[in-house]
């Protein structure tokens, strides 16, 4: 643990990065400071944060998921042939998306674990077979879902924010919460520490690494159901490139690639500091690609900052 | 004189490991260098061979007459000092010849590597040598002994007037220790000297023409092979030092808490622990000496249940046959390690002391899975205080504590999980004296509370000094038990050597 | 070392195994032109019809399911004339899989291709060298550019809509609810389309002709995703934004979602094309004012009839323009 001015800086930097890009974005495009887009960002956060919650949990255990973009499509997928075709409602779509997004997260950390592949690899490989797998759940088609859906997206009425915020912040306070005062966070941060010296210490690594895993994918469950209520369908097309931002907003927040320290708070100031780059880039007029480049780009600055503050 | 060397000193952050150390070789010797572990052998060796590159010690010495001030390995190689590794520095996957000319692969007009000419000239190397492979067979392809063959060309390949050979006849057959001396004999007649660096004193008066003796960091005698023998040797490794042999203060032993019964242990389909028998009682500490290699360190993780397969025996630990076969049984049955390399497999070195401390009881300090932190705040308190531990605090990073503090860390998340029996593997190693008194007072308290220790020690002085019985090992099976009384330390060192030596070479 | 207890041997079996799993099972979904479905041909085959492949665009978009249905009841009824395989594409940009398709129908023994392309010029080096196979090359829904077409000898009949009269409809029906002088901003097509580019062409025809203001012209890529990201984005830089011209119906969906989420349902206008089964819902309560009906059905149907007209006479027929319904409610 840092000393508590360490911690705090980092927090202001973030803050200060924010700031920077909201005054950068609010010269170059008119209408950015505006309640407009203020809602516009606060829309593309949930789904945003509930991964990025748990992907922070992931990688302070020195492991990352490259397939939740199409673990997304997949659960989105999922619920749409549910409540479309068998005709159920949100609540157990819900359930079915959170239940569907954990077990491939098992699977994945499984093969990690058990096979003793990098985590890396196997969610690469996982995302080809989930994409593939929305593909033929919905036979290539996009499912219209309608109102039904749409409920958990919208705003609460009388409040500013929808469910969907509510139940990502709910998760930003708990993944921290279990960060900092579980024993499951402990063994999560002990294991992407130093494995060895974790399972010598009787830490249950390969069990670790597992929940860290599923945990992972059962928020991404959710925020598969959070997508489909923008849209108000689930499209299988859905989630193309959510990974990098999800893992820019992690690293931008600081928590480092190779495992052992993390923030879910500060990936929380990544989350605000990727959506907001990205309205912005949209507002501009920067076609999709240059997005890409610009997101890519932003990973590799903060990956590169966090080794040069490790070494310092 | 081929290699002269005087006053050499090199210090590591606080620890002297040669001190004023000097070292001649001369033209076309076999001279072997004897020592226990620690004794500084590595380290003069890395010296001269220029791992540790001028300026990065004091003293100084001379390779054929020219002062030497090697700044990297490269240098050293230049200068025809070459280093035939224990753990062969080759490369499987090429071929024999390539393997020869690593680095220095014959090349047409500057660019393409000539592989005819290689394999010729690697030939030739080999034939040199007494040997006919075919240089353009992967090396992967030989045993062990031929790739030490290899190994051997090379160096010579270079030019090498100078071969360093450490533990060479470690992984060696019978027959193949014949060629090997043979060979050596040969270069010998050739002009070419050889620092002989091994543990087999009969292996080391068949070949040398000298003898030196390091002991804890210092040239203590060199010796004409001719004039001496193995006890004479054995001795010197050992000498006289009487200061901590009163450092036990032993309870009455209690109940058998530990007993171990014809322990059978393979890695990796090699046959590494037979015949392994003791008893542990309570308020007991036993000592586990031996050389490197000789399966200490192993047969404690294996108990621990993070090494080896069993393939006999049995382990009763508090009169229960447990099945010993992960961390956490073992630390749930009484049993826990503190491992010998406390910065790789013992400490997670960015955290704090705090966290480190409670990490094997998180599950008796918390409820629900939410750790209780008064609870943990307090039994963190009180092991940092009994145990002494100088940092700032619980929230210090324990990557900057020194060696003793974060192996008074490591003991003290061990102990917070009070384990019947606790395993130390080393538990002084890079310690400076004073943390080493503290450790040693800590284990008579331990046993004092009832706790039985098992005490793995390279060093004989700290083994005889703390334990009530010594176990020696060689070559993974028992070599000796001794009491307190009847143990010397000549006694432990020829146990350790694994043979009755006769007192003089015919 | 410390704690890695597996044989050595068996490391490296292990990790061949995982490797040659993960390599079959890459290879597994990788074998089908990645996410494009082909199903077997229709019943009723003896295998001495010709076969007609009928390659799509994204069959996510319910436009192309609605083709496909038209093209297999056509083929029902006219079982004995042909084989039909239908194929299409994963998203709207895929323009490499839709390569593969054709080739890959080519290869299928295919004596007519009936395409939707994703791209107006890129796909017709492709289409040129199934025609050198002999293979009979018709047009449908977006127009491959003229010039390309020329300088590469490609011959071939186009069935279509006029594309630009259809979005000049909508257009003015949309501007009877607006006021001259209001703000709109127009959601095209992939750019380098045609049919997109007539499209935007016609929404800029009935703009101009109502005096509408138009604010700006962004890319959607005909995906309802992004076509969301584009919408949400221009409602907050275009505060008095009145309406949202969108070149298909999938974006016009993602677009309502957009203005929904604004909270400017009712002040901002959508508009729409293709008139697929989703956009109903939105017509009907007023979201949506206007979209255009292709008759994908049809258009299937008609390009199938031309191929076949084509291998009877030996030649590539004339183009065919098919209608175009404006519909509101």
């Amino acid at each position: 643990m840092r000393s508590r001015l360490g911690r705090f800086s980092d927090l202001l930097v973030l803050l200060v990065v924010w700031g920077g890009l909201i005054l950068l974005f609010g010269r170059l495009s008119s209408g950015f400071l505006s309640t407009a887009t203020l809602g516009a960002v606060a829309n593309r956060i949930p789904a945003l944060l509930l991964t990025a919650t748990g992907m922070t949990l992931l990688m302070v255990t020195g492991g990352i998921d490259l397939s939740v973009g199409s673990v997304l499509g997949l659960c989105g997928a999922v619920v749409g042939v549910a409540m479309v075709d068998f005709g159920w409602s949100l609540t157990g779509a819900i359930l079915l998306s959170i239940l569907l997004g954990s077990f491939v997260g098992g699977v994945n950390g499984l093969v990690s674990v058990k096979l003793r592949l990098p985590s890396f690899i196997v969610s690469l490989g996982m995302l080809e077979i989930a994409r593939g797998l929305a593909f033929l759940t919905t036979h290539s088609q996009t499912k219209y879902i309608g109102a039904a859906v749409e409920g958990i997206g919208t705003a609460i009425h009388g409040w500013v924010v929808s469910p969907a915020f509510v139940v990502a912040l709910a998760a930003v306070a708990a993944g921290q919460a279990m960060l900092s005062y579980t024993v499951l966070g402990r063994y999560l941060i002990a294991v992407g520490a130093n494995q060895e010296a974790a399972s010598l210490s009787g830490v249950p690594v390969d069990r670790t690494r597992l929940w860290a895993h599923a945990i992972l994918g059962g928020l991404t469950g959710f925020a598969a159901v959070i997508n489909c209520s923008r849209l108000g369908s689930a499209d299988p097309n859905a989630g193309v490139g959510f990974e990098l931002s999800v893992i820019a907003a992690v690293v931008v927040g600081g928590t480092s690639l190779l495992g052992g320290r993390g923030s879910v708070v500060k990936s929380l100031l990544g989350v605000l500091i990727v959506a907001t780059l990205e309205a912005g880039l949209v507002q501009i007029g920067a076609t999709e690609p240059l997005k890409r480049v610009v997101t890519g780009a932003v990973i590799v600055v903060a990956v590169f900052a966090d080794t040069w503050r490790r070494r310092a | 004189m081929m290699l002269h060397a005087e006053h050499l000193t090199k210090r590591f952050a606080g620890v002297t490991a040669l001190h004023d150390v000097s070292f001649e070789l001369r033209p076309g010797e076999i001279h072997a260098l004897c020592g226990e572990n620690g004794a500084g052998k590595s380290t003069l060796i890395n010296l001269l061979s220029g791992v540790h590159p001028h300026g990065s010690y004091e003293g100084r010495f001379e390779v054929a007459g020219r002062e030497a001030r090697f700044r990297s390995i490269r240098d050293a190689a230049a200068s025809g000092i070459a280093v035939i590794h224990q753990e062969l520095a080759c490369i499987d996957e090429m071929t024999i010849a390539e393997n020869i000319f690593l680095g220095r692969e014959p090349k047409r007009w500057g660019v393409w590597v000539d592989r005819a000419s290689a394999e010729r000239s690697a030939a030739e190397e080999l034939a040199k040598l007494g040997v006919s492979i075919d240089p353009s067979a992967p090396l992967r392809s030989l045993g062990v002994g031929h790739k030490q063959l290899v190994e051997i060309a090379k160096a010579l390949a270079r030019h090498s007037r100078i071969l360093i050979l450490d533990e060479p006849t470690a992984a060696l057959a019978a027959h193949e220790v014949e060629v090997l001396m043979t060979i050596l004999r040969d270069l010998r007649a050739r002009g070419i000297s050889c620092i002989y660096i091994s543990h087999r004193l009969e292996e080391v008066f068949d070949i040398a023409d000298r003898v030196t003796v390091l002991r804890d960091g210092a040239t203590v005698c060199t010796l004409e092979a001719d004039a001496a023998d193995e006890a004479v040797v054995v001795r010197h490794m050992v000498g006289r030092e009487i200061a901590d042999l009163h450092a036990r203060s032993a309870p009455p032993p209690g109940q058998t808490v530990l007993t171990v019964v014809d322990l059978a242990v393979t890695d990796r389909g090699e046959q590494r622990l037979r015949d392994i028998s003791f008893d542990l009682r309570a308020g007991e500490v036993l000592g586990i000496g031996g050389l490197m290699g000789a399966g200490r360190s192993e047969l404690l993780m294996h108990l621990f249940g993070v090494w080896g397969r069993r393939t006999a025996g049995r382990v009763v630990l508090m009169g229960h046959t447990v099945p010993l076969d992960d961390p956490r049984a073992a630390l749930k049955s009484g049993i826990a390690l503190v491992t010998e390399d406390r910065r790789r497999f013992g400490l997670l070195l960015e955290e704090s002391v705090g966290f480190n401390l409670s990490l094997s009881s998180l599950g008796e300090l918390s409820r629900a899975g939410v750790i209780r932190g008064r609870e943990e705040a307090a039994a963190n308190t009180h092991w940092f205080e009994s145990l002494g531990i100088k940092a700032s605090g619980l929230r210090g990073i324990v990557g900057r504590l020194s060696g003793g503090n974060q192996q008074k860390v490591v003991i003290g998340r061990a102990l917070m999980t009070r384990p019947k029996v606790v395993m130390l593997d080393e538990p002084t190693r890079g310690i400076d004296i004073g943390a080493k008194r503290e450790i040693y007072a800590l284990i008579n308290r331990l046993t004092a509370d009832g706790c039985a220790v098992l005490l793995v020690s390279s060093e004989l002085f700290e083994l005889l000094g703390l334990s009530d019985r010594i176990l020696m090992l060689h070559d993974g099976a028992m070599s000796g038990t001794f009491n307190r009384n009847d143990a010397t330390p000549e006694t432990l060192m020829r146990a350790a050597l694994g043979a009755a030596i006769p007192t003089r070479r015919q | 070392m410390v704690t890695d207890r597996a044989e050595y041997r068996s490391d490296r079996t292990r990790v061949l195994l995982a490797i040659a799993g993960l390599a079959a099972i890459l290879g597994g979904t990788g074998c089908k032109p990645a996410g494009g479905s082909l199903d077997s041909p229709a019943p009723a085959s003896s295998g001495r019809q010709p076969k007609v492949a009928l390659i799509m665009k994204s069959l996510a978009n319910n436009f192309f399911a609605t083709m496909a249905d038209g093209a297999r009841r056509h083929q029902a009824e006219h079982t004995a004339d042909y084989e039909l395989s239908v194929a299409g594409i994963k998203n709207e940009t895929d323009l490499n899989e839709q390569v593969n398709l054709v080739e890959q129908a080519v290869a299928q023994g295919a004596v007519a291709i009936v395409i939707a392309p994703a791209d107006s010029k890129a796909l017709v080096p492709a289409l040129k060298r199934a025609q050198q196979q002999g293979v009979v090359i018709v047009n449908i829904d977006n127009r491959l550019d003229a010039d390309v077409v020329r300088r590469s000898g490609l011959t071939m009949s186009f069935v279509g809509p006029d594309n630009r009269d259809g979005a000049r409809r909508v257009g003015l029906a949309l501007a009877a609810k607006l006021k001259p002088g209001d703000d709109v901003a127009i959601i095209e097509g992939v750019t380098t389309a045609f049919n997109g580019q007539q499209r935007r062409a016609g929404f800029e025809d009935a703009m101009q002709a109502a005096g509408m203001h138009i604010v700006a012209v962004q890319s959607g890529e005909w995906e309802m995703e992004k076509a969301n990201n584009v919408a949400t984005n221009l409602l907050a830089a275009h505060p008095s934004l009145k309406a949202l011209l969108c070149a298909n119906d999938n974006m016009a969906i993602g677009a309502a979602a957009a203005v929904a989420a604004a909270g400017k349902v009712h002040s901002v206008l959508i508009t729409g094309f293709d008139d697929i089964a989703a956009i109903k819902p939105l017509l009907a309560d007023g979201r949506v004012v206007a979209t255009a009906d292709q008759h994908a059905d049809q258009l299937a149907a008609f390009g199938i009839e031309l191929a076949l007209e084509a291998l009877k006479e030996g030649k590539a027929g004339g183009d065919r323009t098919t209608a175009v319904d404006l519909v509101t409610h």
